[in-house]
């Protein structure tokens, strides 16, 4: 089945891993991604706190591109290209910002846009936990991992869409397709404090801690992540994380493509596992699968 | 006819925006106005006895006084005008202050819509006809439902009153909540042991008959004339035969069944007394859980019992009993606190209701009262209390303080550290909310003596660590700041809500209940223990929150009105009821189907079908007035060419 | 009094005793001050406010009119607002059909807590009269507007293919009424009346009777409206399939028993518009001969022949029938007959729906001049049971006054309207029955909507057993929801 996809602008640079796995898994499970032509930024940037009709019009030529092209699904993996996108969609609906909106494109909108899901919502959909497992080819049985969706996959519950948005359940059906022991992880909905990366690195070292710190007493084997800039920030700071909190963190943090390839059979390079700050080869010791092709320069160390 | 209007300056608070003197002389222009006069205060003494004399002197049969709400008044000056020797139903009131005066300035406009009303009522009373009240006969018994403490207390009153008692519970024992408390504040005094006696007094009192594990099924007639259908549930034990001793319990096999009197915090059996000073101390078969009822086979029990009392066969019954009022005191239950996904929805073990901790503080509990955690019988080191959980929120449809919450909060804090001296307890509040005698000093004991630590905000989520203890997430308010602690045990002080099935019982009652299924008092602050309903009467939290002192003194209350009401041995109905013009009426039925009180019989005259009001019955609320096509059936003292004349005056 | 020119408009309220009245008090001891048009009639009950007071009101000059009880759940007398809940709002409906805005009858809840609510409501609604202005009298529009109108729909195709009921099988139905005559006192049916190409009432009582039995196009008459009259004893009925949910409907109100009542039953092919058969015929005509064929029926007067095909002639409740077989028989008769879809919009009621609310008051104001207060739409209607006690003949009450004028006429139709509403059965007895040819079905048939519309789809006549909507009500009710005051 044919899907039109909206990558994102970190998929070509900081989550080029989640790009590659999303890719694969969808090749592996039948289903065709084709990108926006054309497509540009989604306002995720300051855009959205700014201006929302100048963000508005960023997304609404992109799903202005998809509608005309006739496609009614439009998927993207980034939780917060999601958001923007459903929310220039939803505000659309009123006439006067639509109008104001409009004077900002060189043509008007089209009057009805595609319906903008996740990619993880896509997959469900497209075959669902029990066409998930009739791909898996290496069980995940012998991990056990804490799902962590982020703060936006899941919030404003009314436009997202998303199911009970203090406890989504969709990753975790899918994880536990792929056989793997999911905990139900209390903070899968928190903030990891990301977006005050720059501004306030110790409060978001503290939050990414806790999440950290979580995973880790309660036994999981790795963190699994639904955005790329939560990813990211568990990743790449997690040795900052472990300072704020005094203490010594080693948790792989996958995104959940990536956790559902490996289960899939396919190889941790299509799966860009290398990417990985935190090296994934713990874990691929324990499926029994040979580490990724060159673990990342200081894979594998424990943080401090 | 010969009408007098009386427009009552009522001081300044009419007068002030409306030209009394001048809608007295417009009156004077109205059909059958005779005389006119605009009293200072229509209300007092001198005023009510210019009536009088107006009505002597100028031979009236009729009087109109605009004046303040009838709400307000009316009955005063139908007693008036009965003074004077008129029917106290010629007699009208318009409005002029809640509805005139009070709500608008423009005096020109007051005024003249001050006429008009005056004009609509005496519209009105040119179509009223003197109306008679029935008497009839009272049954001098009272029924009350609900054996908590506010329950028991009204029948204690009763009986002690001479009145016989009918006394309901839907449980297999009274006691009600209280029974379930540990201690009860501010005297940390054991709950037991002030309320035991008074069940048992309730048990051996002649005067009461006691109908435990019953509901109420059906509710028919009025005001000293009840008749209340009850469901006694099969508790497939012969009461009259079992003797309490409790061998069935011991030797029952199905140990696993939930201890609903613990609050689920332990294994009972399936036989059981649910506690050992219960009332009446009769055991109860958890049809549910029995063996020999689920399965068929076991029978233990029944070959025990040393009096044979067992019996599988048995079902529920029914009995009438006929009774003279009715008091409701079904208390409260817990809201389901579930919807606060943010502390667990009740799946972390230690996570608990404050009522369950009452149960692990209480000798007779589970744990003979020692505190210790569900999920792994540690003793807890750190407690948090967490308060306002479905009070005062409105997110969750909660608006109202549940009452005794903060006090029990405090005494829990107390008993904690009294029962570990080690522990350390934290209370999450919105507000510390003690006004009671004592009640203010007794919290304060709470922080200043027994070193609880409380912090004034909200928690936002409690979640396990991982490590065996919950991190609980909040705010505290005062210092601007975020909180985290690592908490062995969380107690979370849940919101009350009206027990289950008060809304079925209400319309049973025709009473109203408010969004939490509380029963509407009749008014808030002037009858607070009766209905809207004759002869229905309220005590304890069924009406609002209220902690024990209060209850009781409600239970008393509500007593003391039933004892009031027995102090007539006739009771005279309301004559403003519904009337059938037999030449008008073709038996079509409608009224008889409508009607909410089964107040219109089917009846046959000459061979013909027609309805028929049963005056005493009839509540007076019209429903078949505007149901007749024939307008066969009319409502004294608001007939169809009564309210018509009303409209008329308006609109022409 | 009058109505303060220029500075108030007249708006009525009627009020609960036991809540909103309270509310209105509780509003006045807070000081909450409120624009001074409305004038408050105190009642018990919103279930007392009978509708007829409301459109008393507003044929008689009141620019607006507010009812407000006790919050659904709440009423003192348990149930009388859910009673007025559903009443109101069939009330809600129905105004517009006289060319009344709706907007100008409001109905809501208010508790005696609510002072400030029920302000917020008493300026809302002010406020909303206040914009609509003063309310245009009946009568007092334009004559030309009502040029303007086109009164003359053709008639739409029929549903399905009518026919004269040639091939009938009468002759088992009269075997059928011969068997069964020794039960009964008398069966009611159609006889030749004063001439072949009219039919009038038949009530055979013995056998020779049965003979004068006819079958056809020129049934018009509802026979049901007979039934009541003969209520105590054993009576047969030949039905068409309208005849037979009147028959239903007077079950259902337990009007006649229905061990007491035999229902002979034949599927009907179509009934002709006799008006437009008169007209067409002309005055006076003798009647030489009737021949009817499978399409039509040939009717000659003074040698000349007439051809009426009932594609062409039939009443319009034909065309859009979907109950051509009886819904209730005893014996039934005759196969069964095609049975089209759902009913589409009344042909009467089409015409008003296209017309604008002035067009409408001005469409009534000069047919119900016409009106000669004669009460023939009463007397042929059979679901008008109140008979000799009809509240337009009596001063108590006294609902209507002996003034001849249009909104007195137009408030009989009203009375009618209202009292049949969750009972008509859209038979159109009233309007062929009316002398002077007014539309007066469609405002039954309005009624008839907004229950149907209301109560998932209620049509009266169809279940004996069936509790009529405005003698029940729901606490939640699925289709009438509470408006928000802003």
């Amino acid at each position: 089945m044919n899907y039109t996809y909206y990558p994102g602008c970190s998929a070509g640079g900081s989550s080029a891993d989640y790009e590659k796995s999303t890719r694969a898994v969808c090749a592996a499970l039948g289903m065709t991604l084709a990108d926006i032509p054309d497509w540009n930024c989604c306002g995720s940037t300051p855009a959205h706190a700014v201006d929302t009709e100048l963000s508005a019009a960023l997304c609404s030529r992109n799903l202005d591109m998809a509608a005309r092209q006739g496609v009614r699904k439009l998927l993207t993996p980034c939780p917060s290209c999601l958001s923007n996108l459903r929310h220039a969609a939803k505000r659309m609906e009123n006439p006067q910002f639509r109008a104001r909106v409009d004077e900002l494109l060189d043509n008007p909108a089209a009057p009805e846009f595609p319906d903008v899901t996740s990619v993880m919502q896509g997959i469900a959909a497209h075959c669902g936990a029990n066409g998930i497992a009739a791909h898996v080819r290496g069980s995940l049985s012998r991990l056990t991992l804490a799902p962590y969706y982020g703060c936006l996959m899941s919030r404003p519950p009314e436009v997202m869409d998303f199911g009970d948005p203090e406890n989504p359940l969709l990753m975790e059906n899918l994880l536990a397709a792929c056989g793997a022991n999911v905990l139900n992880f209390p903070l899968k909905t928190a903030c990891c404090g990301a977006s005050y990366g720059i501004p306030e690195r110790r409060m978001t070292a503290r939050l990414s801690a806790r999440i950290l710190q979580l995973a880790t007493d309660m036994k999981a084997d790795a963190v699994v992540a639904a955005c790329p800039l939560c990813q990211m920030n568990l990743d790449l700071r997690q040795p900052q994380a472990a300072k704020a909190a005094g203490a010594r963190f080693v948790m792989p943090v996958l995104y959940f493509t990536q956790a559902m390839g490996l289960a899939f059979g396919l190889s941790p390079d299509m799966l860009g596992l290398e990417k990985l700050r935190v090296s994934a080869d713990a874990l691929l010791r324990k499926l029994e699968l040979p580490p990724a092709p060159q673990g990342s320069a200081e894979g594998g160390k424990p943080c401090e | 006819m010969r009408i007098g209007v009386f427009v009552c300056h009522c001081g300044s608070n009419i007068a002030g925006t409306v030209n009394c003197a001048e809608v007295a002389e417009l009156a004077k222009s109205f059909p059958d106005v005779v005389y006119a006069d605009d009293p200072m205060y229509t209300c007092a003494e001198p005023g009510q006895a210019a009536i009088e004399a107006a009505v002597r002197e100028h031979g009236l049969d009729g009087v109109v006084v605009a004046s303040c709400s009838p709400r307000m008044h009316e009955t005063t000056f139908r007693r008036t005008v009965e003074r004077a020797g008129l029917n106290r139903y010629m007699f009208e009131m318009a409005n002029i202050r809640e509805h005139v005066s009070w709500i608008g300035k423009d005096r020109e406009a007051n005024t003249n819509k001050a006429a008009e009303l005056v004009e609509m009522a005496v519209a009105k009373l040119r179509r009223d006809r003197p109306l008679t009240a029935k008497t009839f006969d009272v049954v001098k018994r009272v029924l009350i439902v609900g054996g908590g403490v506010a329950g028991i207390q009204a029948a204690l009153d009763c009986a002690e009153g001479g009145v016989p008692v009918v006394l309901v519970e839907r449980e297999s024992t009274i006691g009600g909540k209280m029974a379930k408390l540990d201690k009860t504040f501010p005297t940390v005094d054991c709950s037991a042991c002030i309320l035991g006696p008074k069940m048992v007094d309730v048990a051996q009192h002649p005067g009461i008959t006691l109908y435990a594990c019953s509901e109420i099924e059906e509710v028919s007639g009025y005001v000293g004339n009840f008749s209340v259908k009850i469901r006694r549930r099969a508790t497939y034990v012969d009461w009259k035969k079992c003797t309490g001793c409790g061998m069935c319990g011991e030797k029952c096999p199905s140990k696993k069944t939930p201890d609903a009197f613990n609050e689920f915090t332990g294994a009972t059996t399936a036989i059981n007394i649910p506690f050992p000073q219960a009332i009446p101390k009769k055991a109860v078969i958890n049809a549910r859980h029995c063996r020999q009822l689920t399965k068929g086979k076991c029978g233990v029990c029944a070959k025990v019992c040393p009096s044979g009392a067992v019996d599988y066969a048995m079902r529920d019954n029914f009995v009438t009993e006929e009774v003279g009022c009715i008091i409701a005191a079904t208390g409260y239950d817990l809201m389901d606190w579930t919807i606060y996904r943010e502390y667990g929805g009740g799946a972390y073990p230690d996570v608990i209701t404050a009522l369950q901790y009452e149960r692990l503080l209480s000798a007779s509990g589970p744990t003979g009262g020692r505190i210790a955690r569900p999920s792994d019988g540690r003793e807890p080191q750190t407690v948090v209390f967490i308060q306002c959980v479905g009070s005062r929120d409105n997110s969750v449809g909660r608006p109202h303080c549940s009452g005794f919450c903060c006090m029990y909060t405090a005494k829990q804090a107390i008993l904690t550290k009294d029962h570990l001296p080690l522990s350390h307890s934290y209370v999450f509040y919105m507000d510390i909310r003690a006004p009671g005698k004592m009640y203010d000093e007794f919290s304060r004991r709470a922080v200043e003596e027994y070193g609880a630590e409380y912090i004034r905000g909200r928690v936002s989520a409690v979640y396990p660590d991982g490590l065996g203890q919950y991190v609980v997430m909040g705010a505290d308010t005062l210092l601007g700041e975020p909180v985290e602690i690592k908490a062995d045990m969380v107690v979370l002080a849940v919101g009350i809500e009206a027990a289950k099935g008060a809304s079925a019982l209400a319309e049973k009652l025709c009473i109203s209940y408010d969004n939490c299924g509380f029963f509407m008092e009749s008014h808030v602050k002037l009858k607070p223990v009766e209905t809207t309903t004759a002869g229905v009467f309220l005590a304890g939290v069924c009406q609002g929150a209220k902690d024990i002192p209060t209850s009781v003194a409600q239970g008393s209350a509500a007593a003391a009105k039933a004892l009031g009401l027995f102090a007539r041995d006739k009771l005279e109905n309301d004559p403003q009821t519904a009337q059938v013009d037999i030449r008008r009426c073709v038996g079509c039925g409608k009224c008889v189907r409508c009607c909410p009180f089964g107040a219109v019989a089917e009846t046959e005259i000459r061979g013909e079908k027609k309805a028929q009001i049963i005056e005493t019955v009839c509540q007076g609320c019209g429903l078949c007035a505007s149901t007749c096509p024939q307008g066969a059936v009319q409502l004294a003292h608001s007939t169809d060419n009564q309210i018509l004349a009303e409209v008329n005056a308006l609109c022409r | 009094m009058p109505v303060m020119k220029g500075k108030e408009l007249r708006i009525v309220g009627f009020l609960c005793n036991w809540c909103s009245y309270g509310g209105a008090d509780t509003a006045g001891v807070a000081r909450a001050e409120q624009p001074t048009d409305l004038r408050i009639v105190r009642v018990p009950c919103s279930g007392r406010v009978d509708s007829l007071f409301i459109v008393k009101a507003l044929l008689n000059g009141a620019d607006g009119v507010l009812v407000s009880g006790c919050h659904p759940r709440d009423c003192h007398y348990s149930a009388g607002n859910f009673y007025a809940r559903r009443r109101l709002e069939v009330l809600k409906r129905f105004l517009p059909v006289l060319g009344i805005d709706d907007a100008r009858f409001e109905y809501t809840w208010v508790s005696a807590s609510e002072g400030q609510r029920w302000r917020q409501v008493v300026a809302s609604f002010t406020s909303r009269i206040h914009a609509l202005g003063k309310a245009p009298r009946l009568g007092e529009d334009a004559q030309a507007l009502l040029k303007a109108v086109g009164t003359a729909a053709l008639p739409p195709p029929p549903l399905r293919t009518l026919g004269t009921g040639k091939n009938a099988p009468l002759d088992s139905l009269k075997e059928a009424i011969k068997e069964k005559l020794p039960e009964l006192e008398c069966v009611i049916g159609w006889r030749q009346g004063y001439d072949a190409a009219h039919t009038t009432p038949l009530f055979i009582r013995k056998t020779e009777d049965i003979d004068k039995l006819v079958w056809g196009p020129l049934n018009v008459a509802n026979p049901a409206v007979y039934l009541p009259r003969f209520k105590g004893g054993k009576t047969g009925i030949v039905v068409k399939g309208c005849d037979a949910r009147s028959v239903v409907e007077l079950l259902q109100e337990n009007l006649i028993a229905r061990e007491d009542v035999t229902i002979f039953a034949m599927p009907c092919e179509g009934t002709l518009d006799m008006a437009r058969v008169n007209e067409k015929l002309g005055r006076y005509a003798v009647v030489d001969g009737v021949v009817r064929d499978e399409a039509g029926v040939v009717i000659t007067v003074d040698g000349k022949e007439h051809r009426f095909d009932m594609a062409e002639y039939a009443q319009n409740k034909c065309r859009g029938c979907v109950n051509p077989a009886a819904v209730l028989a005893d014996v039934a008769v005759g196969g069964a007959p095609e049975i089209p879809a759902d009913a589409p919009v009344p042909l009467e009621l089409g015409l008003l729906d296209a017309m604008s609310l002035e067009e409408r008051r001005a469409f009534w104001s000069s047919r119900m001049k016409r009106c000669l207060r004669c009460y023939a739409c009463r007397n042929a209607c059979p679901m008008c049971v109140c008979r000799d006690h009809c509240v337009s003949d009596t001063r108590d009450p006294h609902w209507m006054t002996q003034e001849a004028d249009v909104a007195q006429k137009l408030f009989f139709q009203t009375i009618h309207a209202l009292h049949l509403a969750g009972r008509c059965t859209g038979c159109g007895e009233c309007q062929r029955a009316c002398p002077v040819g007014i539309p007066i079905l469609a405002l039954r048939q309005q009624t008839a909507r907004a229950v149907e519309e209301l109560f998932s789809g209620y049509r009266p006549g169809l279940d004996p057993a069936a509790v009529p909507p405005l003698l029940g009500y729901e606490t939640e009710e699925q289709n009438i929801h509470e408006r928000e005051w802003k």
